[in-house]
């Protein structure tokens, strides 16, 4: 029997490609195949793109640092698990050339040095960029060290006890972890000369760095060694939870694909839905005879339910080469920004794809087709015998439950895609009984018109046959107005979206750091920069302080045993004092400084030293205290300049990371650090034509260390660029999706308006006739459909934007314009061609369409 | 004039005990049978004659299995179909009734061929695909076997859809006015054959018609009116329509 099933299946599925509605069926289901897959692709190669860069930006995909030397069953394990490993030594020491001695941060590296990116070396022919670091015997200074020192290329340094050649000069170094903390010069060495150099003895300050080279695989099974490590307070940097910089505008952009991805899957389920009716309703005839020749309830719904599959399945594959190609498009857009080649698409989001068309099938198609089964023999004999279509309730819950699903797997959040879920059935709920007053409402308002003109008789008459059908009119409405109202929210967060990049990081963002500014030189510094510089962050003062004891505990003891390896417990932080909370900052829990009591005005000058009986409020940035399991209230000492100030915190403060503005994890109060020994930091944009400052200030303030941010900056925003092409891809796919619900709906709806037009030929009706009624019912449809996906469109993006996207919501003026009016016509021009061949046929044909099998 | 119609025989094909029918028309109940029996015996042919909404189609119905009476036992093949479900009737057709309908009711989207093919299919002998091209043979469209229904005149349609009734070696076929649709030259051939390929399948035959002169073809005329079934013989009472 079931090879029977398989045969009449694959029969009738080969004739029916010609039907409309299957026609609908199959391009709904490839669009949905499509932008699933092109999605999981996408956000499969960005992920695996970031963790590329990111890794460059630490020197490798794990970053292992400690004050000794590694052992070797360490690195046995590490290449065990695939690692490829380089070695590099930090410390600072002094060099000097002739009579000029420099304190220098040197980094020596060995032959596999770098694993990602290159160098950018001036080895006297210009720029280069080179894949290693400098052999041994020769030494490559950045341009600060040979200012300070007035190295020439060729000439020798004194590193320790022996000498080396200079022979570059660094630009940029392949890996940008060096930060803030890097106030001294740098001197890139190779570990073949540091044995040599003689300076590396026990007890001198010296990290050991461990850089690994690896798959996410290897990365995944070493986690367990990893956190064996962090517990014996070895600082492990981890490719995927330290990713730099790049932050909330790709998370958001992500959110932002996953989003449109699924309302091109949920729109490509509507345009299923509607199909699947029209082409039950055109298969009940063959149920009702194969019924009689003996066919089980059974072997109905498998014939067909085969049939379906057999739709999916082909179109999951077309979709899926689709989405395959529109990868390809997109990684030809994102060519610069992953430098390296990547591994092949998997198979991952091509299985993701198919279990989308069939997803979608069974979601959306399914009640629909279980009508089938119920099909009557005797409808052979009594035409008007039609099973009665499913429960309302049943195909919406089916479909919710598996888009519910859907969501899930996307989105991978339980509590989203319920959220999102129940959201949208109680505005289901809502908006099919606005649908059924607003198309009451404009149905009024045309039977209201007057005038003999053609259009407003057509109008008049269109309207008449949209009140006719007012239930199917009702679901078109709401079919259509989830429609614009989908396609506007993509429109409108996207442009959005956009904007606040763009805002955030506009033009003149800051691309120097200046470090290390001392007191005696601020104002100084100020007056340099001020006539090139065209904006300026504040210059905050900043106190370098260890953090010594939490609790009344070493910090080691206190913390949570994975944040014991935490580089804020091994490094001294950088600290700073402010009055009023800095820009960008957010207090997430407790209260910012009291203001300063103003008795003390004039008695700053004596008490110089605070008192030191209380502690000492202090605000803590919340992502520093959730790794290191602070709390409100929790008391830290600090050791600054070899005194010791007991602290409390009263205050968590949320900050922009992705602002390019000096940030600090710890905020004192104003006269608490003022004692101690402090430099200033700021930040400042320097156009491309004024970078001839930059060398006059490295002469004229040599302890001042300046850091260019332009390459992460660009980088940032070679990001953004190249993400917002790919969003624009997607929104043609959320189109065309859109479209095939209109496709879809004129289809189902195409057999009652064939008879309509016949009778209206037969009553004398000419062909401009009809065609203007055909095109101003569709319209009529239309107009009130984008009048509702513009309200929806307002009430969710205010909705989105607060909870999801986190920006402040904004009204949209045009879209009350552009949705009903772009409705009506959209509707109405693609209404009125489909409508086409109906006009041209005799009105006889059009009157026995109905009944057609 | 015997009260009830029903020939007794040995072991009848097809036997109604007081059927009813009524169905629901708004507030009022409608009823279309009342308390009607007949017995249909193996290899007899049986005309059921009666004017427009008498009600022909719906004793049909009941009588195939495709729908249910309100009242009233009925067998097929010695089965009590009230006994069985849905699904159940409906094996109980496979492969042993076969259908020839007034509009034909061929799938458009299969050739002639392959809606000859469709009972044998749904049958336990699926797979004899040279059974139904010796049927398109015999009704000569042996020629045509790859043409989809479109491309056939109504009459070709009919002599496939007739061949689809026998293709399966039914024991009963029901026929619903096969004419009703085709012009008389063409109905006459269309009937000729019908009863030709009874007679030699030795099928037992139930005709629904409104047509006197088809009727008098067969072994046996009833007349269906006030939801009953009376003898009637049409040579009698005159040709005509119904």
């Amino acid at each position: 029997m079931s090879s029977v099933n398989w045969r009449l299946a694959g029969r009738s599925l080969k004739r029916d490609l010609r039907a409309a509605d299957v026609r609908a069926l199959f391009v709904a289901l490839v669009l949905a195949v499509a932008a699933a897959t092109m999605i999981a692709f996408f956000l499969d190669r960005l992920e695996r793109g970031l963790e590329r860069q990111a890794g460059q930006m630490l020197g490798g995909d794990l970053v292992l640092e400690q004050r000794d030397p590694f052992d070797d069953a360490l690195r046995a394990t590490l290449e065990q698990a695939g690692f490829v490993l380089s070695d590099q030594v930090d410390l600072v020491s002094m060099i000097s050339q002739g009579e000029r001695f420099q304190p220098t941060s040197l980094k020596a590296v060995d032959d596999v040095y770098p694993h990602y990116g290159v160098n950018r070396v001036d080895r006297g022919e210009g720029v280069e960029e080179i894949s290693s670091g400098p052999p041994a015997g020769q030494a490559w200074a950045d341009p600060r060290l040979a200012e300070l020192l007035g190295l020439t290329l060729g000439e020798r340094v004194q590193v320790g006890q022996t000498e080396l050649a200079v022979t570059g000069i660094i630009e940029r170094e392949a890996d940008q972890s060096a930060g803030f903390g890097n106030f001294n010069p740098r001197l890139m060495i190779n570990t073949a000369d540091l044995d040599a150099t003689g300076l590396v003895q026990p007890g001198s300050r010296i990290e050991f760095e461990l850089l690994a080279a690896g798959s996410a695989q290897a990365l995944e099974q070493v986690q367990p060694l990893l956190s064996r490590l962090r517990e014996q307070g070895v600082e492990v940097r981890d490719v995927r939870v330290d990713r730099p910089q790049l932050g909330n505008a790709l998370a958001r952009a992500e959110s932002y694909l996953s989003l449109a991805g699924l309302v091109a899957v949920l729109l490509a389920g509507v345009a299923v839905a509607m199909s699947t009716k029209r082409y039950v309703e055109r298969h009940l005839d063959t149920a009702a005879l194969l019924r009689c020749f003996g066919a089980s309830q059974y072997q109905l719904v498998t014939i067909f339910g085969l049939q379906l599959l057999g739709l999916a399945l082909a179109a999951s594959l077309i979709g899926a080469l689709l989405g395959l190609a529109g990868q390809a498009l997109l990684l030809w857009l994102l060519v610069q920004f992953i430098p390296l080649p990547l591994p092949l698409p998997g198979f991952m989001p091509l299985g993701l794809g198919v279990l989308t068309a069939l997803a979608v099938l069974v979601g959306f198609a399914g009640p629909t087709l279980l009508r089938i089964q119920q099909v009557s023999a005797l409808k052979v004999l009594r035409r008007e015998l039609d099973p009665l279509p499913p429960a309302g309730w049943l195909v919406v819950g089916t479909a919710s439950a598996v888009f519910g699903a859907l969501l899930w797997l996307y989105s991978g959040s339980v509590s989203l895609a319920l959220g999102l879920l129940l959201g949208g059935a109680v505005v289901l709920g809502v908006l099919w009984v606005a649908s059924g007053l607003l198309l009451g409402g404009v149905l009024a308002l045309v039977a209201r018109l007057s005038g003999a003109t053609p259009w407003s008789q057509a109008l008049r008459l269109g309207g008449r046959q949209l009140a006719r059908r007012r239930q199917a009119g009702r679901g078109q409405l709401l079919a259509f107005s989830v429609t614009f109202f989908a396609m506007a929210m993509i429109v409108l967060v996207r442009g959005d979206l956009l904007t606040t990049w763009q805002s955030q990081l506009p033009d003149d963002t800051p691309n120097y750091f200046a470090i290390n500014i001392q007191p005696s030189e601020r104002e100084a510094f100020e007056a340099a920069i001020a006539p090139s510089v065209t904006t300026q962050s504040a210059l905050y003062p900043m106190v370098r302080g260890r953090l010594v004891e939490i609790d009344g505990q070493a910090p080691r003891e206190a913390v949570p045993e994975s944040a014991r390896g935490d580089g804020a417990l091994r490094r001294e932080l950088n600290l700073t004092w402010q009055a009023v909370l800095p820009e960008g900052n957010e207090i997430v829990a407790g209260q910012w400084f009291a203001a300063p009591r103003p008795a003390q005005g004039f008695m700053q000058e004596v008490e110089a030293t605070p008192e030191t009986d209380s502690p000492v409020p202090i605000s803590v940035e919340a992502g520093l205290a959730e790794r290191l399991g602070l709390t409100l209230g929790d008391s830290l000492a600090f050791s600054v300049g070899g005194d010791r100030i007991d602290t409390r915190i009263t205050s968590l403060r949320s900050l922009d990371w992705d602002t390019f503005k000096p940030n600090f994890f710890v905020i004192f109060p104003p006269e608490s650090l003022e004692r101690f020994s402090h430099s200033y930091i700021t930040a400042f944009y320097l156009p491309e034509s004024e970078q001839g400052l930059i060398r006059q200030l490295v002469r004229d303030f040599p302890g001042v260390s300046l850091l260019n941010v332009e390459a992460i900056l660009g980088q940032v925003r070679d990001v953004l660029g190249q993400v917002t092409r790919a969003v624009e891809l997607i929104l043609a796919l959320v189109l065309l999706a859109g479209i095939s619900v209109l496709y879809a709906a004129l289809t189902a709806s195409r057999p009652v308006r064939a008879h309509e037009s016949g009778l209206l030929r037969v009553f004398g009706a000419g062909n401009r006739m009809i065609s203007r009624v055909q095109g101003a019912e569709y319209a009529l449809l239309g107009l009130a459909s984008g009048l509702m996906g513009a309200a929806l469109a307002e009430l969710a993006s205010a909705a989105l934007y607060l909870y999801w996207l986190d920006l402040t919501p904004r009204p949209h003026v045009a879209l009350w314009l552009v949705l009903p009016l772009g409705g009506a016509l959209l509707v109405g021009v693609i209404g009125h061609m489909l409508s086409y061949s109906l006009r041209r046929q005799a009105p006889a044909a059009s009157l026995g369409l109905l009944g057609e099998a | 004039m015997p009260q009830t119609p029903g020939v007794p025989h040995a072991s009848p094909v097809l036997l109604a005990e007081k059927l009813s029918k009524a169905v629901r028309s708004g507030e009022r109940s409608l009823t279309i049978l009342k308390d009607l029996s007949l017995s249909v015996a193996q290899g007899e042919s049986v005309a059921i004659l009666g004017k427009s909404g008498a009600g022909k189609s719906t004793l049909l119905g009941l009588l195939a299995g495709l729908d249910t009476p309100s009242d009233g036992e009925l067998s097929l093949f010695g089965h009590p179909l009230s006994r069985l479900d849905e699904d159940g009737r409906a094996a109980l057709r496979a492969g042993r009734v076969g259908f020839v309908f007034q509009n034909f009711q061929l799938l458009p989207t299969l050739s002639a061929l392959e809606n000859v093919l469709l009972p044998l299919e749904l049958s336990p002998r699926a797979g004899e695909s040279q059974t139904a091209r010796d049927w398109l043979e015999r009704v000569g469209l042996g020629e045509r076997i790859d043409h989809l229904p479109k491309q056939l005149s109504g009459g070709e349609q009919q002599r496939v859809a007739i061949a689809r009734a026998f293709v399966a070696d039914p024991e009963l076929v029901f026929a619903d006015e096969p004419t009703g649709n085709l012009d008389p030259d063409t109905g006459a051939q269309v009937i000729d054959l019908l009863f030709t390929l009874n007679r030699e399948a030795g099928t037992t035959l139930i005709l629904v018609t409104h047509d006197h002169a088809l009727a008098r073809r067969c072994d046996r005329c009833l007349r269906l009116a006030a939801g009953q079934l009376n003898a009637f013989d049409p040579a009698v009472e005159g040709g005509g329509d119904e």
